[in-house]
């Protein structure tokens, strides 16, 4: 084992950064793989994959210098050899015994080059591990979590999380920016009704006092007593919604302070971005031969780490284009009075929120005149227009297409190729690139970005010519539905067919088309759209407030080629799809619409609140209600009287809202009695049983004045009035 | 009694505009304008400028009894950068005319025979929000929780 270290100061601090990343994560999917089975023996594959990190870290380290680290995992290799062949066996015991060396070994390189020698706790560990059985940690197996990993006289000033939990939180965080926006929106209405209340009130006011007789007995006459308690009520209304937006903005800063903390969180450094473009650098170098060297400023700059993962290909793409095309020849520096090797700078700043990213070298530069000429002979510009373009539109061309194939026989050759995925990947971060570049200087490239992102995966789908998207956690199965149908059969449930043709692009196209499940709240639509695209990581982005009131979207991201996409809120698709089910009208003013005529109703429900509710609801309507608090007085009651409307309850005690209606239609005296059920329980199961006893509505709880008034005047109900 | 205005005067369709420049952030182009099902016509669509996504405002479907404009917005377009009421928007235009100085009087600019209607950001902001909210509202309405019919 013999370590030649041929990097620099500076190179070697970053690689053995990197390693210390790399090793972390093999020593924790050892002790993963170790803990996973209990007590059980690790199986043949988990001591492959452990005998495989391991000794990839073995040569790692060895490449960097650590050779403390080395010899430790070399004797956990040789370990694990040993363990896997069955000598000895297996126990918790020694399953202990390697997460604790594990434990021990990441602290040798947290220590990194001071670690010379192997601690004595770890090397005495290292070598009993197999020659001396260590004292099982109890004498039958307990639960791993229980027995103490760290001694605890060790504590650990950093806590490791893996990168997906937070990753988990994040997308979390998302989701409450969605429901955030949904609130604000209701809260905004609110508002706007507590508005028009007190201006209906004013005008109330006025209308009053001009049927006065000069202004005296009106005062005491009960409509303006009651124009007095409207008045107090309009009031609390808009105190009310003024509180609850005073509590949404208090909400946003919450929310906003959240999702500043769970950035910091996922903060890095450039740093480490810088390490990584030093190895995809030295890798290019040795492919190439070029004489190229990196310098970089700006390490301690921060920004968010899917920004910097997402920054990998990009740098490499450009680091690529600079080594291919941007290096002069040593002879043609030396003559310039430059150094003989390329120096590329890379430097990171922050810039108003943004990350400024910069490569730049030193090398020949893009000669624009030659690079007109090529435009124009290649077809892709006209003569004309490359005679009076701008040298910055010349040089942005590299970002649009390839400027040349790579057989193309020119200085050009290859020039521009990944640029466009480069431009590409820079929108999709909600960012941009820009190129300088002078002939025999060199060239700069500068990316700016958002310092951080937030993330989500996205069903991408186009209507109309544009690309929409909707968070994937509400997109189920992918399927074909026509649009022309209003239901449509899935996992043997009906569920209504939302044409999003006709709702994002105001066609409806019938046939069989492309269409995918939005559940949201545990209901579910079936959108038809005119091709579904695929999933995508998507930046999510909110949009301006003043486009807030369209409740349809609940955000936007940027493609690749830089359009905004909209992303659709699925609470409303599903709200939307049932709605249009429900009435055959997009629009349904329930005010006009024909209602069943007003007899005499029974309210059953155990709730008296409901009760209560129901009675006034209906009483205005114009209905005699009476009231019952289960199904068994509710079959007295139908025994007194004829009843044109029942509206019940499903659960209550002595005889449910189900019994009821059964025995109400056994009896042929009082089976064609009106049925509304209003339930809490309005899934599928209790959606079937209720159209089998012929029951006209199914309401869902919270019940309101205008669901009320939708189940009297559903089609459905009227058309068996007449 | 002289009251001169320092503005910039742009055109869609034949009609001529102006926003005190005091007002402009930064003259752009747009880029891909994604069009907003529902919206109203003072809402061209969204742009994305920098990384920002931007509402994109037609300002004849809010200066009352304006000419609407012919095109649709499209890529290439110029657009007014102004900051309002915690908004940017986008001011889609077809042509700068000219940035001048001119006598103000009740609302217009006086140029020389012809006047020109000078844009207040907070107006233009106020009619747009209130033509989207109007939007909003009625879909709000249209689509609350309803019965299940069977």
């Amino acid at each position: 084992m013999s370590a030649t270290i041929d990097f620099d100061a500076e190179e070697l601090s970053l690689l053995r950064q990197l390693f210390s990343g790399e090793a972390n994560d093999a020593l924790d999917t050892v002790t993963r793989l170790c803990l996973d089975g209990g007590a059980n023996r690790p199986s043949h594959e988990a001591f492959g994959e452990m005998l495989r990190v391991t000794h990839a870290i073995k040569g790692a380290g060895g490449t960097v210098g650590l050779l403390a680290v080395v010899d430790a995992v070399h004797q956990l290799e040789s370990n694990l050899l040993q363990l896997r062949d069955g000598r000895p066996a297996w126990n918790s015991g020694i399953r202990d015994a390697i997460v604790d060396i594990c434990d021990g070994i990441r602290e040798l390189v947290e220590r990194g080059a001071n670690a010379v020698e192997l601690p004595v706790g770890l090397a005495t560990m290292l070598r009993t591990l197999t020659t001396e059985q260590p004292a099982p940690v109890a004498p039958l197996e307990t639960d791993p979590a229980s027995a103490p990993i760290l001694p605890l006289d060790a504590p650990r000033s950093h806590l490791r999380v893996a990168p997906e939990r937070i990753d988990t939180v994040m997308s979390n965080a998302a989701e409450l920016l969605f429901d955030r926006t949904r609130i604000e929106r209701r809260t905004q209405l609110l508002r706007t009704v507590a508005r028009d209340i007190a201006r209906i009130r004013q005008q109330l006011r006025s209308a009053l006092d001009d049927a006065a007789p000069h202004g005296g007995p009106a005062a005491y006459s009960p409509l303006a007593a009651l124009e007095a308690e409207l008045a107090g009520q309009a009031t609390l209304l808009s105190q009310t919604s003024a509180a609850l937006i005073d509590e949404t903005e208090a909400l946003r800063r919450t929310i906003g302070e959240l999702q500043k903390s769970l950035t910091a969180m996922r903060m890095d450094t450039a740093q480490s971005l810088f390490s990584y473009s030093a190895r995809a650098l030295r890798a290019l170098r040795r492919a190439t031969g070029a004489a190229v060297e990196l310098v970089t400023r700006g390490e301690t700059t921060e920004f968010d780490k899917t920004v910097a993962e997402a920054l990998h290909d990009p740098i490499v793409q450009l680091l690529r284009n600079v080594v291919s095309h941007g290096v002069d020849t040593a002879a043609a520096r030396v003559a310039l009075g430059k150094p003989a090797h390329v120096t590329i700078t890379m430097t990171a700043r922050q810039d108003a929120g943004f990350l400024v990213l910069s490569i730049s070298d030193d090398g020949a530069g893009v000669d624009t005149k030659t690079l007109r000429e090529r435009l124009v002979q290649t077809d892709r510009w006209t003569a004309s227009r490359a005679a009076v373009a701008s040298e910055d539109e010349v040089l942005r061309s590299l970002f649009v297409t390839p400027v040349s194939v790579k057989d193309d026989a020119t200085a050009f050759a290859g020039h521009g190729i990944g640029l466009d995925s480069v431009r590409q990947s820079i929108a999709r971060l909600g960012g941009e690139v820009s190129i300088a570049s002078s002939v025999g200087r060199g060239t700069t490239f500068t990316l700016r970005l958002p310092l951080s992102t937030a993330v989500g995966t996205a069903m991408l789908f186009k209507v109309a010519g544009q690309v929409y998207a909707i968070p994937s956690v509400f997109v189920g199965q992918s399927l074909t539905a026509n649009p022309a149908d209003d239901m449509i059969a899935v996992r043997h449930e009906q569920l209504p067919v939302l044409s999003l043709e006709q709702l994002l692009g105001s066609t409806k196209p019938t046939g069989m088309r492309p269409a995918m499940e939005v559940t949201y709240a545990g209901r579910s639509v079936v959108c038809t759209v005119d091709k579904i695209v695929g999933l995508r990581e998507i930046v999510i982005k909110q949009l301006d407030p003043l486009l807030a009131p369209l409740t349809l979207y609940a955000g936007a991201t940027i493609s690749g080629s830089g359009k905004v996409q909209l992303i659709l809120d699925p609470a409303q698709l599903v709200r939307r799809g049932h709605a249009r089910s429900a009435t055959p009208h997009p629009v349904h003013d329930s005010q006009s619409a024909p209602m069943l005529a007003a007899g005499r109703a029974l309210v059953v429900d155990d709730s008296r609140a409901i009760r209560e509710a129901m009675t006034s609801m209906l009483s205005r309507e114009g209905w005699i209600v009476d009231v019952a608090e289960d199904g068994a007085r509710a079959l007295q009651n139908t025994a007194q009287h004829r009843y044109d409307l029942l509206v019940t309850d499903l659960e209550m005690p002595n005889l449910d809202g189900w019994g009821l209606i059964g025995a109400l239609r056994a009896d042929p005296k009082r089976a064609g009695i009106a049925v509304i059920i209003i339930t809490s329980r309005a899934h599928a199961e209790n959606r079937r049983r209720a159209r089998d006893l012929q029951v006209r509505a199914l309401v869902p709880k919270p019940i309101t004045r205008r669901k009320l008034l939708e189940a009297l005047a559903s089609p459905n109900l009227h058309g068996n009035e007449r | 009694m002289s009251d001169p205005r320092n503005v910039i005067v742009f055109a869609v369709g034949d009609a001529r505009y102006a926003f005190e420049i005091r007002w402009i952030r930064e003259v752009v182009t747009l880029g891909f304008v994604t069009t907003v099902p529902s919206a109203p016509p003072a809402l061209c669509g969204v742009c994305n400028l920098h990384g920002h996504i931007v509402p994109v405002i037609d300002v004849t479907a809010i200066v009352p009894g304006a000419e609407p404009a012919s095109g649709t917005a499209r890529q290439g377009d110029g657009a007014l950068l102004i900051d309002v009421s915690g908004s940017t928007l986008a001011i889609r235009l077809e042509k700068i005319d000219r940035v001048a100085s001119y006598e103000y009087d009740s609302g217009y600019l006086l140029d020389g025979a012809s006047r020109i209607l000078l844009l207040e950001p907070t107006t233009v902001y106020r009619v747009a929000a209130e033509q989207i909210a109007l939007v909003g509202n009625s879909e709000e309405l249209a689509s609350g929780p309803r019965a299940e019919s069977l």
